[in-house]
């Protein structure tokens, strides 16, 4: 999408809105099931965004990861942990006030920041899967071989702590 | 792509992956016993191996991942803490209900993320470092869930350690639009002065924060080190530390001196808040673990101290006191070890009399103990003495004073465990069995932290190369 | 016109909206995806400097990608440790942890 066009205006207010209304509903929301649902609506809102910047690769991966995976990952679980009443299955703490104070000053701290510093915002430049592909594997290979390990110490976690919680009953 | 500088992370991961085979060679109720043994005998190999490299300097991957004697200094730290957790943690590994083979597999891939933490010359690579250590220790950490101290220890550390890394992360992102680019050369160049500095470089130091367990984020460290299984508190409370100031210290030392970011005013804030709360919070404690864990929160503020002068001589300060801190907390929790092993509780009623039933143990607590209060001719007062003196070098007196007079307060609560031990009666009469890998463990470290206290100047001298190379 | 500003302001908002949930969320698995808010608020960051600002556009991507392997691994750690805990006891809440212990 062409960027500064009034479409790409009308995508962008679309899109954000979209997101920030479904991440209120995430938070917001007394039901956990909602707020799962509302999650990958969150998830493909921000892949919206990414289309409007030009992130085509990026779009996709949100897309098929955490609102493919991820968000489905959520819902079973939500599923698997509560079979009783999912009414009220997604309360607050007692910490609301002190949570909504510690959020705000944390966002103004950092809307002030964004707000208040001259970014040197230049030409522009739009990045191929092509370009990404070559640098995970020049580059960035250390860190790629490292998130093969991560994602194998995820995997025999997730057994190890499903054994681990198996012990006690 | 250059796989000699790797060459060390590679070979621990493919010691990780062996056992994992080997495990699955096993008869399904056979003790693994032998796999901790290949992991010990792997990793020696390695330390050995890797005194031979130092000298080796080079940038590859673009840059992005360095290998000089200031990493090499740091993994093999994190190899010997790794040695000796093991060592000590065979008995602990044959008791465990299930998955005990894992048990060794994930150690090694936390050591893998420590090591890629202490080369990490770009964000990308910090990022991944840290989260695969991180990831290894969500699971070591909730390894026995039956409990609910250890179930809350579990939910604590993934749930804040993640936080944390979220936060560091838009820290991160700031500081990638200001200067365009991920590497720390480039960082230190583009980086300029600007309110997204400031906000990006406190959320940054939050996150690092974390990791060495300073304030305001320390809340973590005492419950979780109360919960996990001992041998893993072992190396959370050496390996996150270690890894985390390894990071910090290269992050310190290259990108943010010529920002005109007020870095030193932060550490300065950071590391009387350590020392304070750390201190202060001990004297009350009767778990032995908590008291340990806050004991943790002091000693990252004594190390912060290390960092002010922003010279290589503080530098080599933090690099001193990490190797000694290793052997000091390996001594004291080997011992725990036993006695939680022979009396299921890890409190200061359970250590009374440890001197009639177990006199080397009680003698290893006791000179473990002292060195991390700083009493002299022990390692730890010749580690204070090069952090607390680089400060006073750099114009922080103050710092220091606050340092050696809370060092004298923690002697309090050091010597209350050691009365105990020697004083109190012991809580019952059955004979105390010690594991022979405990004793050894607990021996060693124990020579180890009076050899380095006797006689530091090697130990000191290849701190001090290890810190040039920080600084070109 | 919309510009890096815009999408620095969203991932703002979005990121407040995480840590809120993480503050004030009684189960784990909320928590866990006010963390995914939080890490998508630092996914918008970058990309929008990458597209806008950065001299070296590729490496922004490249480590959202990484983040996003790496949030992918979380959830399943962290939903394995909601399922086993539930199993043991029947409930996920984090509310009875005194988290702020001293």
């Amino acid at each position: 999408m062409e960027n500064g066009g009034l479409m790409h205006t009308l995508a962008f207010f679309l899109l954000s809105g979209i997101t920030l209304a479904a991440a209120m509903g995430v938070v917001f929301k007394r039901n956990l099931v909602h707020s799962a649902f509302l999650l990958s609506v969150t998830f493909l809102g921000v892949a919206g965004l990414y289309m409007t910047l030009q992130a085509e690769f990026m779009a996709a991966v949100q897309a098929l990861v955490y609102s493919g995976a991820v968000a489905v990952l959520v819902v079973i679980g939500v599923m698997l942990t509560h079979r009783q009443q999912m009414s009220r299955s997604n309360p607050p703490n007692k910490m609301l006030l002190v949570g909504a104070l510690a959020a705000l000053s944390v966002v103004g701290a950092i809307v002030w920041a964004i707000l208040a510093t001259p970014w040197k915002v230049g030409k522009g430049s739009v990045v191929t899967a092509g370009d990404i592909g070559r640098r995970f594997l020049t580059d960035f290979a250390p860190p790629f071989e490292a998130v093969a390990l991560l994602l194998l110490a995820a995997l025999i976690g997730a057994v190890v702590l499903f054994k681990g919680g198996k012990a006690q009953s | 792509m250059n796989f000699d500088a790797l060459m060390l992370e590679m070979a621990v991961a493919l010691l990780a992956l062996l056992i994992l085979v080997a495990d699955l060679l096993m008869e399904p109720g056979q003790s693994r016993r032998k796999l901790g043994y290949l992991a010990i005998a792997g990793l020696t190999g390695l330390l050995l191996v890797s005194l031979g490299r130092y000298g080796m300097q080079g940038a590859f991957f673009n840059g992005l991942f360095l290998q000089d004697d200031y990493a090499l200094f740091f993994k093999q730290t994190f190899l010997i803490g790794a040695i000796l957790v093991c060592l000590f943690s065979l008995d602990t590994v044959d008791n465990l209900p299930h998955s005990r083979a894992e048990f060794y597999v994930l150690l090694l891939f936390a050591v893998v993320g420590m090591m890629i933490l202490a080369s990490a010359n770009d964000l990308i690579t910090l990022y991944v470092g840290i989260e695969l250590m991180t990831f290894s220790f969500f699971i070591l950490v909730g390894y026995v869930l039956c409990e609910t101290k250890s179930t809350e220890a579990a939910i604590k550390y993934l749930v804040l350690a993640s936080a944390a890394s979220a936060v560091m992360l838009y820290g991160m992102s700031l500081l990638f639009g200001i200067a365009g680019q991920l590497s720390y050369n480039a960082l230190a160049k583009g980086l300029t002065a600007s309110p997204a500095l400031i906000v990006g470089g406190v959320m940054v130091l939050s996150g690092f924060a974390f990791k060495i367990a300073a304030p305001p984020f320390h809340m973590w460290a005492p419950d979780v080190y109360e919960g996990a299984p001992i041998p893993v508190t072992a190396l959370l409370a050496m390996g996150s530390k270690a890894a985390g100031f390894a990071a910090m210290v290269r992050i310190f030392a290259e990108v943010f001196p010529g920002t005109g970011y007020p870095w030193p005013l932060l550490l300065l804030l950071l590391s009387g808040a350590a020392m304070l709360v750390g201190n202060l919070a001990a004297i009350p404690q009767t778990n032995l673990k908590r008291m340990l864990a806050y004991s943790s929160v002091a000693q990252a503020g004594y190390l912060l101290t290390g960092m002010l002068s922003g010279g290589f001589a503080g530098v080599k300060g933090v690099l001193f006191y990490l190797m000694i801190y290793v052997f000091a907390n390996v001594g004291a929790f080997a011992v725990l070890t036993a006695v939680s092993r022979h009396r299921n509780g890890e409190t200061i009623g359970d250590i009374a009399g440890l001197s009639r039933k177990a006199p080397v143990l009680a003698v290893v607590m006791t000179v473990s103990l002292l060195s991390m209060a700083g009493i002299p001719p022990l390692a730890g007062f010749v580690g204070k003495f090069f952090l607390f003196s680089s400060a006073i070098d750099a114009g922080y007196l103050w710092i220091a004073v606050l340092g050696f007079v809370l060092s004298m307060v923690s002697v309090y609560y050091y010597l209350n465990v050691v009365k105990s031990m020697y004083l109190g009666a012991p809580a019952d009469d059955r004979p105390f069995e010690i594991a022979m890998p405990v004793r050894v463990t607990a021996v060693f470290a124990m020579a180890a932290t009076l050899a380095m206290g006797v006689y530091p100047g090697p130990l000191s001298q290849l701190a001090e190369t290890a810190a040039k190379t920080v600084f070109k | 016109m919309i510009g890096l500003s815009h999408y620095l302001l969203v991932g703002a908002a979005l990121f407040g909206l995480g840590l809120f949930g993480l503050l004030t969320k009684r189960n784990l698995i909320a928590v866990l995806m006010s963390i995914e808010l939080m890490l998508n608020s630092v996914n918008i960051n970058l990309v929008a400097f990458s597209r806008f600002s950065a001299t070296d556009a590729a490496a922004g991507q490249v480590f959202s990608l990484f983040i996003i392997a790496v949030a992918a691994a979380e959830v399943a750690v962290g939903l394995a440790l909601a399922y086993a805990i539930y199993r043991g006891r029947d409930t996920v809440s984090v509310d009875e942890m005194n988290w702020l212990k001293w």
